[in-house]
């Protein structure tokens, strides 16, 4: 490659870059309709984790059925708060493992982990037992890396009800594949913060306002980005001071793990761990409403 | 022709360098990175100043011996070799030594009476510690150095680099853009701070720092001559000093040392051995070889320093005047309730007697909580950390800012300890607050509240938000909130929080005031 060839493909690559930053692009087509297809969701019970994540993927019909070889795949647990494992504020590093195990077992190209916390993120990485159990698995195709607040990209939320546009991070609107893996826990104003309340670890800005209409808040951030997967952890549940917790006997060992390709499903089904209906949350019925999912569990098969 | 290899010259500008830049490495070590106790000693450069110590002998409880021994080894030192520090170590010396280098500087000297005024300083303000108004840390040249670092070149370092970060990455600029993403890993890792600092007083502090520069342009090493409380301090140790430089004079037929000596120790009006920083340079410069430095028994009651009766006098009586009148100055914690010091902190007055206004511990806070005061604390009170809940917050599980703290002022406290301590308390504005005022919902504060059992609670309202959901109102459980602040920080409206710290019940008060 001589020179002027150098910065002419140098040239056509910003300007590519350049495009592609400047259009925001969602594609609500693309996401999954309720109607039609069956929606099917596995639980399990168990004590020895990575076998849980295994066996409820495999119910799935396996890793591979989500993720195909050479996928830039975000793997977005809740990294949110600094707090040990065994309070149960954040998702469980075995159950955040194993699934990034998987995804590198079904050949994923990259995979990127991920959070926008609440308390420093330094400390919340640490505290959560992921950033070693991702370390440990030694792997450069895995990234567990801080939010990079230069890669916010504000996106209009066609159809959005609360929102009309907001910054999202742009790793995840771009990933191929998107796999929730959020904790099940006490929340004082949604009740629950499931699959779906995980979300707002994808977007940037004054996060705060959203709580006003938490609800249609959430269906619009969904509506942008789409989770592919949504993996539950509620071997161990915050029952009380949610969502940061802080207190062993707010603690309840559930061991067990939800997985669905309906994140609504996944959610409504967790919502019954904690002896709710989940017509008792709001936000699960407008989802629902919104054709982001299925929140009527009977029509949910359990594989 | 002697090879430049060998030269005092070169020995002494490479510990200089040395020294600065282990000072600076030591700077950007004070910074978590994934340890809950910090791996290094990063207040070094206060454990090693004298000044630092002699405000903390003079602060009211126990003398910190574990931490700060190395200041009086220090001390010692000089009683042997001299003020050593000032000429090789200290990294202000070495700053204006480069600085005066590199833009040039003045090769006036002013009158012997000008380098009187720092033993003046030195002496007032040792009086006035002792009486109980500590200044020292105001012109201690360390803090003075490290406050710069801290307050005002470090976030201007960081925010330029972060733009130029920004925009070549939203600038694809061929060849550039991609060399920035190659050190911009790097840059990130070690280089820059985990959240782009930023603090009050940094054009104040900058200024005065600015301004020491400069006065490299009216004297070389003004600042160290005349006016560093510290270099006195090492002078007066420095008057015993059996290292001595020989001859103790200009020679007669030579006045080399009169223009070329840093300090202008050893000129005609030359101070003596207490001046000599103990550059070398001499050796150097000296014709004939015959400056030299030798072990000497030091004279009976050591080497003179011209001060004046007059001026002794009236800088002890000016520091015994200013303690008392500082201390009619009606109760500033009842004056301004958001005078918050960070957790571990002691009770004020002995507060503002031990805190040497470093810096250290508003650059390690995690949560960008700390500041330095104006006047919120009083006039005495300058530089000294503020909690300010608005810009940050005390992370829960966090107790670095004890930990860096070099004269006790902040204690270092246990973790568990840390989390009992109470800064403060949270008192919500209903005028404000969502719920409140506009029955809207809103929960952050109470959301992002991290003791155990929360200190904001809901209950429910007896009116519903506006479009007909039921309502919930945050309280605070004055018994459970320690004032860490993080609901003020995060609280969506704009502008003042609806929900605000006050220094109400705090830990460190004295109980007869809190009762």
């Amino acid at each position: 490659m001589d020179r002027r060839e150098f910065v002419k493909t140098a040239l056509q690559a910003a300007l590519t870059t350049m495009a592609w930053g400047a259009l925001p692009v969602v594609d609500l087509a693309a996401l999954p309709t309720a109607s039609g297809v069956e929606t099917t969701l596995a639980l399990r019970k168990g004590t020895d984790i990575p076998r849980l994540v295994h066996d409820a993927l495999q119910a799935l019909g396996g890793m591979s059925g989500v993720v195909r070889r050479g996928d830039v795949v975000v793997v977005k647990p809740n990294i949110g708060w600094d707090r040990t494992p065994e309070l149960a504020a954040n998702t469980h590093p075995l159950v955040v493992r194993s699934v990034v195990e998987q995804c590198l077992e079904a050949g994923a190209g990259k995979v990127l982990v991920f959070d926008n916390t609440c308390n420093d993120a330094r400390r919340c990485y640490v505290q959560s037992g992921i950033q070693g159990a991702l370390d440990s698995l030694g792997s450069d195709r895995v990234r567990l890396e801080h939010i990079d607040r230069r890669a916010f990209q504000e996106v209009d939320i066609k159809g959005g009800v609360a929102l009309q546009r907001w910054p999202f991070y742009r790793p995840a609107l771009e990933a191929d594949r998107f796999i929730n893996v959020p904790v099940a826990k006490h929340h004082s104003i949604s009740r629950l913060t499931l699959g779906l309340k995980n979300m707002m670890g994808v977007i940037g800005g004054n996060r705060g306002v959203l709580h006003r209409h938490i609800d249609e808040s959430l269906a619009d951030i969904n509506s942008v980005v789409h989770s592919d997967l949504t993996v539950i952890d509620a071997t161990r549940m915050l029952m009380a001071n949610g969502p940061q917790g802080g207190r062993l006997e707010d603690v309840q060992q559930a061991n067990t793990l939800i997985a669905s390709t309906d994140i609504v499903a996944a959610d409504s089904c967790a919502a019954t761990l904690f002896g709710l209906k989940p017509t008792d949350l709001p936000m699960l019925a407008t989802a629902a409403r919104r054709g982001l999912g299925v929140a009527d569990l009977s029509r949910v098969r359990q594989v | 022709m002697k090879p430049v290899v060998f030269s005092t010259r070169f020995w002494r500008r490479a510990v200089q360098i040395l020294c600065l830049s282990g000072f600076l490495w030591l700077f950007l070590q004070t910074e978590y990175r994934g340890h809950d106790s910090l791996p290094y000693p990063v207040s070094l450069l206060f454990r090693i100043d004298p000044l630092a110590a002699l405000a903390a002998a003079l602060a009211p409880g126990a003398f910190a011996w574990k931490i700060l021994w190395p200041a009086l080894v220090v001390l010692g030192l000089t009683a042997l070799f001299g003020r050593f520090f000032c000429g090789w170590i200290c990294p202000l010396g070495t700053t204006l030594d480069g600085c005066g280098k590199l833009c040039g500087r003045s090769k006036r000297r002013l009158g012997p009476g000008w380098r009187r005024s720092k033993y003046y300083l030195l002496l007032f303000m040792t009086v006035s510690a002792a009486a109980g108004v500590q200044l020292l840390g105001l012109f201690d040249p360390l803090s003075l150095f490290l406050r710069s670092l801290t307050l005002s070149l470090y976030p201007a370092f960081n925010l330029l680099a972060n733009n130029t970060f920004d925009y070549l990455y939203d600038h694809r600029w061929p060849v550039v853009a991609p060399m920035a993403d190659a050190v911009y890993p790097f840059s990130r890792d070690y280089l820059l701070a985990f959240h782009p600092p930023g603090f009050l007083l940094a054009l104040l502090t900058l200024l005065i720092f600015v301004a020491i520069l400069v006065l490299e342009l009216v004297e070389r090493r003004f600042w160290c001559r005349n006016l560093c409380p510290l270099g006195a301090l090492l002078g007066l140790s420095a008057r015993f000093a059996t290292l001595r430089r020989q001859p103790a004079g200009a020679c007669p037929d030579c006045r080399k040392c009169g223009t070329h000596c840093r300090t202008d120790a050893f000129g005609e009006t030359g101070g003596g051995d207490q001046e000599c920083v103990r550059c070398w340079d001499c050796r150097e410069y000296c014709p004939d070889g015959r400056a030299r430095f030798v072990w000497q028994v030091p004279r009976r009651g050591g080497a003179g320093i011209d001060l004046t009766r007059r001026g002794v006098l009236g800088s002890l009586a000016l520091g015994a005047l200013a303690a008392p009148v500082a201390a009619t100055t009606p109760d500033m914690t009842r004056r301004n309730p958001f005078l918050l010091r960070p957790p571990g902190a002691v009770a004020e007055e002995e507060f503002l007697r031990r805190c040497i206004r470093c810096g250290e511990c508003m650059k390690v806070c995690i949560g960008r909580a700390l500041h330095p005061a104006f006047d919120e604390a009083g006039a005495v009170g300058l530089w000294s950390p503020l909690l300010v809940p608005r810009i940050g917050y005390c992370e829960y599980n966090c107790t670095l800012c004890g930990q860096v703290c070099p004269t006790g002022a902040i204690r270092l406290l246990s973790l568990v300890e840390k989390q009992r301590t109470v800064i403060g308390l949270a008192v919500i504005d209903r005028n404000r607050c969502l719920p409140y005022a506009a029955a809207e919902e809103c929960l952050v504060c109470e959301e992002h509240c991290p003791t155990g059992k929360k200190a904001i609670v809901f209950t429910p309202a007896n009116f519903p938000t506006r479009d007909g959901r039921p309502l919930k109102l945050p309280q605070v459980i004055k018994e459970l909130c320690i004032g860490c602040g993080i609901c003020e920080t995060k609280c969506p409206l704009e502008g003042q929080s609806a929900i605000l710290v006050v220094n109400e019940g705090e830990t460190r008060r004295p109980r007869q005031l809190w009762s």
